[in-house]
């Protein structure tokens, strides 16, 4: 049982409000996996020891001061200022520096195979799944899923700006830096899903550069990449022919790519797959028709400064077939 | 002799007290420009050493360096803290009055032994990660 959910018991009226950050997909304080398990212990040994000082500090200070009021030789003060105030804060903080150094070094330790390629964009997440021996790349956008149970390395950079990527309840965060790659290893045990939010401010949408993430067993993994490396299936109904027309006339072939068409831009995120992610515009909204129209008719004003235009003079009937291609691409 | 009709200090003892003093303030900074020399050199050379040659040579040579860097620095810093500690507290003394002189023995001692502990922790990183991830 996780301490919070341990102090939620205590009380369980007032405290969920406090503890409100403890549970949920984006917590640090609900590991799923080895990474986030150390952090954890890591944070709980941290709290304990201050609570523990804090108290110790407290309560020499009223015994010193109402209990027993004696006055000390210079000697002995010394010897209390010495050990307390110099030996004791030395030891402390240097075993600790000792044990978050210790633990370092598993946190990049290599992975088992699979290399997930992340690219901070303008402000979204361009991914690539490299299994092992790939020549090329399965390249999605805006989720990243891990198969459970083993070490996934995650080579990470950016196009513009400096980002973050971080899944608290996996492990730790890592910078994303134009021009260079950063090397972040995960170990998610837990199947379940996790939020992942971008943790350096990168201008405008900042706060809207989320992703969802998603640990599978590892066949199940293995079935949904081999189902992601496939082209996209072809539209259907009368309704989702006439909405790839529309994005065929509409030129948004020329950023999107949706292997197995004509359109092969890269400019924005890969829709192959759309529809089988679980979130739209990166971890913001849901893939669903009233989200898709709204999305593509109002860009700018639901994320700022987001290089896709609004399509505001598509009327209603034009938008529902666009989103109705784009949900049939699952 | 000309001299301070008060305190009966000649302005010759002015002058070496003053002398002293200066030889004092500048050892006071000595133990923390050596930390902050190393915590430079460490930093600094960890960067270039993984920018410029990266993991796949290894780093052994960089935390060599540095393990020969911090004993350099954790000598220079005891030695001037040994010296502090006799300018802070000679053998003949007595008194329970610091003059200005034991006064900065005493702030020296004490610098040297923090900029110790912060030059431990500075090489610690070195001692626990072996890669330039």
């Amino acid at each position: 049982m996780s301490i919070c959910r341990r102090i939620r018991a205590l009380h369980p009226v007032a405290l969920p409000l406090l503890l409100g950050g403890c549970d949920g997909p984006q917590s640090a304080l609900r590991p799923g996996g080895q990474d986030a398990a150390q952090l954890y212990l890591l944070f709980v040994v941290m709290l304990v020891g201050a609570v523990v000082l804090w108290l110790a500090l407290n309560g020499l200070f009223f015994y010193f001061t109402r209990v027993n009021q004696q006055q000390f030789s210079l000697r002995h003060g010394n010897r209390i200022i010495i050990g307390a105030g110099v030996i004791l804060p030395t030891v402390v903080v240097g075993s600790l520096l000792a044990w978050g150094l210790s633990i370092m070094p598993s946190q990049r330790a290599p992975g088992d195979g699979l290399v997930i390629r992340v690219t901070g964009e303008e402000w979204w997440w361009r991914v690539e799944y490299w299994p092992p021996g790939a020549d090329a790349p399965i390249v999605s956008a805006n989720e990243i899923r891990f198969p459970a149970g083993s070490r996934t390395e995650l080579r990470l950079t950016a196009r513009t700006y400096i980002h973050s990527l971080w899944i608290p309840s996996l492990g730790g965060k890592m910078d994303m830096i134009p021009g260079r790659e950063t090397v972040l290893t995960l170990h998610p045990d837990l199947e379940g899903f996790y939020r992942g939010q971008c943790a350096e401010f990168c201008g405008a949408s900042h706060a809207m550069m989320a992703f969802e993430s998603v640990v599978m067993a590892p066949d199940d993994f293995d079935a949904w990449l081999a189902h992601e490396a496939a082209p996209a299936s072809r539209p259907q109904t009368p309704m989702q022919v006439r909405g790839q027309d529309i994005f065929r006339d509409e030129g948004c072939g020329a950023c999107h790519a949706i292997r197995g068409t004509e359109f092969t831009g890269s400019v924005g995120p890969d829709l192959t797959h759309l529809a089988s992610r679980h979130s739209l515009a990166a971890g913001i909204m849901e893939v669903e028709r009233d989200d898709l129209m709204r999305w593509i008719a109002h860009t700018r004003d639901i994320k700022p400064q987001v290089a896709m235009p609004p399509y505001d003079w598509l009327d209603a009937e034009e938008l529902a077939a666009l989103a109705a291609y784009l949900e049939s691409l699952e | 002799m000309k001299g301070d009709r008060v305190t009966g200090i000649s302005h010759r003892q002015d002058q070496d007290e003053f002398r002293g003093a200066t030889g004092s303030l500048f050892r006071i900074a000595l133990a923390p420009t050596i930390w902050a020399f190393h915590f430079l050199f460490c930093y600094a050379g960890a960067a270039v050493w993984c920018a410029k040659f990266g993991t796949p040579g290894g780093i052994a040579f960089l935390r060599l360096s540095i393990a020969g860097l911090t004993v350099l620095a954790l000598l220079a810093i005891a030695w001037q803290g040994w010296r502090s500690y006799r300018q802070w507290a000679p053998h003949d003394h007595d008194d329970h009055v610091e003059g200005s002189h034991r006064f900065l023995g005493h702030a020296a001692l004490l610098l040297s032994v923090i900029s110790f502990v912060g030059v431990v922790y500075v090489a610690m990183p070195a001692l626990f990660i072996g890669s330039c991830l």
